[in-house]
């Protein structure tokens, strides 16, 4: 347990914001810990806060109303691994690469991959049903996620699902995964591993004009062609990773796609010819290859750290999530662009293009009150168009504080009202992570917003 | 409330009309589960007609089981009470097909065959093929959460999945996900609706994420010797890059039903004893089926590589360039068992990857079991068992034989289910089995989607 104000402080923070400093942040170190905490926080009627890494964009971590944060920092252990049954059973706190890591040498690892994945927690996935660049083919975190045991309001320990894929009745784990530590808190989680490919290709295409590169995109994907990833950078963020990581990227482009294709030698091979014949018929200026596993790794290590170099192009920025149908690429970065001269504001754009899920970098200086103002405004503006498109406002960041109250533009009455019943049935105090995902009523307008790490 | 049928007609018809309901035994009979006729077949042409219609349902306390070809209508437990057969075939209209984008949205009363069709225009497939085959809807579908033997390597349906319309028990359409590929926003909902066998709420509209066809198909088919034959040869191919399109394990009863060739099941009222006096299954022939999808270097390499795997475990293997209907007939396995023997009970058993022969091995031993088909790509096992070895109490042998199937299952990891058994047996048959102690979780969220508990009552585990 942390009691001390200083020490509290630390778990005040997750990648998008602050709101208050919890009362106490605890270690449990098995299911029973968590059991007990969370007994006595329904007997002390305080609310609980599970914590991964504190790593997620959307405010999943934070403490609204005060109440203890549940840290799975401790609960870190790799269960079992089981190679045949191509499963692995971790704790919580189990960091995603390291599950990867473990069973690399057995050629296998697990798919989601968030860029925070250095740090982020397979616990932390769970709750935001966390994507990836990589998960274009093989699906986000729900799609890996088998069973689960959950530790429910009374103290309750169910297990849902398990290492087969059908257990008789409703797929409580399939709705437990993504929502967001509403429902209870997940002290074991069942995965599937997935063997890695045999071989892997990764491109980069360069264009002179962005709207090139959104339609390289549509092509591919019409193409009949799904890459393992399909990235789009724009000029501002290719030149903020270049000065940062030196990966190489060319300074005086418009976009880059990053392209990735995996799978059976010959497959690739065909693939690869394809995809590059594509970019080129799309005015590509140049294709590039990486040509050996050290130029691929350079070539991904300045996607991955796109966010922390845009620290050093400006003061603060906004990450924004939204998804829309992959053919509405062109017009929607078109209206980013508007978006962002008619605000004044600096707009980066770094996509998983190839899903069509959006994330557009507002940058600003929160010294400057007006100025945060306005980012607030253009993420609603460009929220409210990737759901005017049939889109999403949010693709794999969650919806946590950032987002309950941009619900409505998605959702019916309605359908809110059966997530709350749903939720209900979970949690009926609503003790676990109050103030998430289901709008409060309440606009958030003092929603901090901190310069933010990202997928 | 329980009104006169004629008053409950009445405030029917005016939802959907007269010529979109019928009443009587000719029109019900169809619509029987395990015996249990409604007493009314509505046949609703629009999502509001359907929640219209529940919420009727909810307010006069009809019972209403969703059904459209009825093609898994057998499974499960008899429902508890059944007033309204509700037809979703009117409801197979195709909207938002975005062939660039890979997402369709459709409605559930389209047929499997007909929904394949008509994405094969554009090279694109929904690459499942569950029982029922061409004929199941794709409601139904999703309501069993249904997957044969490309589950292996493209997931099932909740995998395919990006939204759902849904009307609930009371009446009221709720949306959840949407129509793109990657979405985070609120509860997942339609996660509960797959595999829900119609016992949450309607399913209305749902949004697939589709794939791209495979150029070219190769199907390769390998004559094992034994069990411990087939365990090898899946373990080399999981463990090689290869990553064929699905898989299947037959034994030799199984094979000839999925070939075409007769059944031993094919006379009616399931006189199979007087054909299996020279059955024996145990150490028979059995046949293990991969499918390769690709390109012509593709399947080249799957030639190449599975030639040398049979050398090296010197077995025979064939190619065959079209074997489609094999195919459907694999995934069809259960119908084309149960429609020509009303007495067989098919098994279902989900297990670990690496047990299902193991579990086949033990499992054999039961010498009622008298064909398979096993999905190496996922663990899943499907057994029919028929009453040969037990004279006439074969309803209460069968029982022991399932519970006794079933613990074993359970012992290795899996579970089971009775995907079909003959009515009459099913209060001695546990359908389901144990349910885990998410049961009373679920048993609530029942009660929030179907508050008045019209829906399919009785029908699902635990009695919901």
């Amino acid at each position: 347990m942390l009691w001390r104000p200083e020490d509290r402080l630390l778990y005040e923070y997750d990648g998008l914001s602050s709101r208050r400093v919890p009362d106490a942040v605890a270690f449990p170190r098995s299911t029973e810990d968590v059991t007990e905490i969370v007994k006595l926080a329904r007997r002390e009627k305080v609310p609980v806060i599970a914590r991964g890494a504190g790593t997620g964009l959307s405010g999943g971590a934070v403490v609204t109303e005060g109440g203890i944060v549940v840290s799975f920092a401790r609960m870190k252990k790799i269960l079992e691994i089981d190679i045949p049954n191509q499963r692995a059973r971790v704790q919580p706190g189990v960091v995603n690469l390291d599950l990867s890591l473990a069973v690399s040498d057995v050629g296998f690892y697990f798919v989601p991959d968030p860029s925070s994945q250095k740090a982020c927690t397979i616990g932390g996935n769970v709750a935001e049903n966390s994507g990836g660049p990589h998960t274009l083919a093989y699906g986000v975190t729900t799609n890996h996620v088998l069973g689960l045991e959950v530790v429910l309001d009374d103290g309750r320990v169910i297990r849902t699902g398990g290492k087969v894929w059908d257990r008789p009745g409703y797929d409580l784990t399939g709705f437990i995964v993504g929502s967001e530590g509403t429902l209870g808190l997940v002290t074991e989680i069942t995965v599937r591993l997935t063997p890695k490919p045999e071989a892997v290709k990764t491109l980069l295409a360069i264009y002179e004009r962005v709207l090139d590169a959104t339609r390289t995109v549509a092509a591919i994907t019409a193409g009949g062609i799904t890459p393992a990833a399909l990235e789009m950078m724009d000029g501002i963020t290719l030149r903020a990773i270049e000065a940062a990581t030196h990966a190489g990227y060319p300074l005086d482009s418009a976009a880059v796609l990053l392209i990735e294709v995996e799978g059976l030698r010959e497959a690739v091979e065909e693939e690869v010819e394809a995809v590059e014949g594509i970019c080129r018929r799309h005015a590509a200026r140049e294709v590039r290859r990486a040509r050996s596993e050290e130029e691929r790794e350079l070539l991904w290590r300045g996607r991955k750290n796109a966010f922390g170099a845009l620290g050093r192009i400006s003061p603060n920025f906004y990450v924004q999530d939204g998804v829309i149908p992959r053919t509405r690429l062109p017009a929607m970065l078109e209206y980013i662009a508007a978006v962002g001269e008619k605000h004044g504001l600096l707009i980066g754009n770094i996509f998983h293009a190839g899903d069509g899920n959006l994330h557009p970098l507002l940058m600003f200086d929160a010294r400057d009150s007006k100025q945060t103002a306005k980012v607030l405004v253009a993420a609603s503006e460009i929220m409210a168009r990737c759901a005017d498109l049939g889109g999403s406002i949010t693709g794999e960041h969650g919806v946590g504080i950032e987002k309950n109250e941009l619900m409505p533009l998605i959702f019916s009455p309605d359908d809110l009202a059966m997530m709350r019943r749903l939720k209900e049935v979970f949690n009926p105090a609503g003790f676990f992570n109050p103030g998430k995902v289901l709008p409060t009523g309440k606009m958030c307008g003092e929603l901090r917003i901190q310069v933010g790490g990202g997928a | 409330m329980i009104a006169a049928v004629e008053t409950i007609q009445a405030e029917l018809a005016a939802i959907v009309g007269d010529s979109a309901m019928s009443a009587g035994p000719d029109a019900c009979r169809p619509f029987a589960v395990d015996g249990v006729e409604p007493r009314l077949v509505v046949y609703p042409s629009s999502a509001e007609q359907v929640a219209a219609l529940l919420r009727c349902a909810s307010e006069r306390d009809l019972a209403v089981v969703p059904v459209r070809n009825g093609t898994k209508l057998g499974v499960g437990n008899a429902p508890r009470r059944y007033d309204l057969a509700l037809s979703l075939k009117s409801l197979n209209r195709i909207w938002h097909y975005e062939p660039a984008d890979l997402t369709v949205v459709v409605e559930p009363g389209m047929k499997l065959g007909d929904f394949q069709h008509f994405l094969a225009r554009d090279g694109l497939w929904l690459p499942l093929d569950p029982r029922g085959g061409a004929r199941a809807s794709l409601g139904g579908i999703l309501a069993a959460n249904a997957a044969g033997p490309l589950r292996g390597r493209f997931g099932g349906p909740r995998d395919m999945v990006l939204g759902m319309k849904i009307a609930t028990g009371d009446g009221k359409i709720i949306k959840t996900g949407g129509r793109v590929v990657k979405n985070v926003a609120g509860y997942d909902m339609a996660k509960l609706l797959i595999g829900s066998w119609g016992t949450l709420g309607v399913i209305v509209e749902v949004c697939f994420k589709l794939f791209t066809r495979p150029a070219a198909r190769r199907t390769f088919v390998f004559h094992l010797g034994g069990l411990e034959a087939a365990r090898d040869l899946r373990r080399q191919i999981l463990k090689s890059p290869l990553g064929p399109l699905r898989m299947a394990l037959v034994d030799g009863n199984a094979a000839e039903i999925v070939e075409g060739a007769g059944t031993k099941f094919e006379t009616r009222n399931s006189k199979i004893e007087t054909r299996s006096s020279n059955f024996e299954l145990r150490g028979s022939n059995f046949e293990f089926w991969l499918e390769a999808g690709g390109s012509q270097n593709v399947l080249a390499r799957f030639a190449r590589e599975l030639e040398e795997l049979a050398r090296g475990a010197s077995v025979q293997m064939d190619k065959r360039d079209d074997a489609t209907l094999v195919w459907d007939r694999i995934a069809d396995f259960v119908t084309l068992v149960t429609e020509n023997s009303k007495e067989a009970i098919v098994l279902r058993v989900p297990l670990p990857l690496d047990s299902s022969e193991e579990f086949l091995r033990m499992a054999l031993d039961e010498t009622q079991i008298r064909a398979f088909v096993s999905q190496p790509g996922s663990g899943v096992v499907t057994l029919v068992l028929s009453g040969e070895a037990s004279g006439g109490n074969w309803p209460t042998s069968a029982a022991s034989s399932v519970a006794k199937l079933r613990d074993l299952a359970e012992k290795l990891g899996g579970t089971m289910a009775v995907e079909h058994c003959p009515a009459e047996w099913k209060p001695l048959i546990d359908v389901w089995g144990r349910p885990g102690n998410d049961v009373e979780i679920m048993r609530q969220v029942k009660a929030v989607w179907d508050t008045k508990g019209v829906l399919s009552p009785g029908r699902f585990v635990g009695g919901i």
